[in-house]
């Protein structure tokens, strides 16, 4: 090392000793996430939350900064999802208001799809031979995340690998859903949105939004009953159910 | 803005401590997100300061989840050998969500609420 840049180390070593260099991280590649979706006409694949990742993915693993040093700084972002989940009340209220006396339907399919999302993630990955931390990543992996983690802590698997396969999920359902839904004959849009809703969260939400507001509606229902719901059988089922080893 | 935090918070504090006492299947804040719903349904409106609350939360929803998804770089090695079964499962998984979702919405629907323009 030259005599010149133990100053630098120096700072380096107390901003890396803060939470806020964490901060500063977590926060700026969001942001550069966001301008990039905006830059690309809110393209699904240009995903702002999956580019964050990489990016702070990528900064951490140059610098060389343990995954737990990131985490002590960026907890306090972190600690907000509780709150954000209580908030998701308010667009599930609303959307209560849209039924119209459609529930019955409703949740007979948002049932049917939640099935169906666990047992073909789950049995796929189990058949080409994923490992136990992997399979249980994808129990809640249709639930929007913030609800998604804290099941994931409750019934012992990763909230991480539970969070990165929610938003691959969304980007991928984000995607594929006009050819799917045709694929099928669904026509109606508050039928389209809730499908999507239903299979791929956020991230399909706001992309219902995109095509047409009843579409969005619904999605966005879609997205709050099968987390609320979610939250209440996914750990029901994992225990009591002998096909999903617990973790 | 605060009054409206001040709520959510003390919806999400009370949905705490009936997790840890009587639901501990259930996290938490899904439990406060209930009770707020109910709050709501019984007030019949959502106060301003808690819409705007929400609103912020919501449009920035995923922000708060990178914390937690960074840390798939300790999962990297994992996921790169299980590659072709962990693409495979999520890509078959959300095809085959949203096409029974949309079947069985078909199926049990007697409205049919417009074709798509």
């Amino acid at each position: 090392m030259s005599p010149s840049i133990p100053a630098i180390q120096e700072i380096w070593v107390y901003l890396s000793g803060s939470p806020l260099l964490a901060l500063v991280l977590t926060l700026s590649a969001y942001h550069a996430g966001v301008l990039v979706y905006e830059r690309a006409d809110r393209n699904p694949l240009a995903n702002p939350v999956a580019i964050a990742i990489a990016i702070v993915a990528a900064v951490i693993t140059l610098i060389d900064m343990p995954y737990a040093k990131y985490f002590e700084g960026a907890q306090f972002v972190h600690f907000l999802l509780g709150t954000a989940t209580v908030a998701l009340a308010v667009p599930i209220y609303k959307g209560l208001a849209a039924l119209r006396g459609r529930i019955l339907p409703l949740l007979a399919a948002l049932l049917a799809g939640g099935a169906t999302s666990i047992a073909s993630a789950v049995g796929v990955a189990k058949l080409l031979g994923a490992d136990a931390a992997i399979v249980g990543g994808f129990y809640a992996k249709s639930v929007t995340a913030p609800i998604a983690m804290g099941v994931a802590e409750r019934i012992n698997v990763s909230p991480t690998l539970t969070a990165v396969f929610a938003v691959t999920t969304g980007i991928l359902g984000a995607v594929l859903v006009r050819y799917v839904l045709d694929a099928v004959g669904a026509k109606a849009w508050w039928q389209r949105g809730f499908a999507v809703g239903v299979a791929a969260h956020g991230i399909g939400t706001s992309r219902a939004f995109s095509v047409h507001p009843e579409a969005g509606t619904y999605a966005s229902l879609g997205m709050g009953l099968h987390g609320v719901l979610g939250a209440v059988l996914i750990p029901l089922a994992v225990r009591y159910l002998p096909i999903l080893p617990a973790a | 803005m605060i009054a409206g935090l001040v709520q959510i918070l003390l919806f999400q504090g009370i949905g705490e401590i009936v997790a840890k006492f009587f639901l501990p299947l259930i996290p938490g804040p899904v439990i406060g997100l209930v009770l707020l719903v109910a709050w709501l349904q019984v007030r019949g409106k959502v106060p301003e300061s808690v819409d705007f609350v929400a609103t912020a939360f919501s449009q920035h929803l995923g922000l708060l989840f990178v914390p937690a998804a960074v840390g798939v770089v300790m999962f990297w090695p994992s996921i790169r050998s299980h590659a072709v079964a962990v693409v495979a499962a999520l890509l078959a998984s959300v095809v085959a969500t949203m096409a029974v979702t949309a079947l069985v919405l078909r199926a049990l629907a007697k409205d049919d609420g417009g074709a798509p323009e």
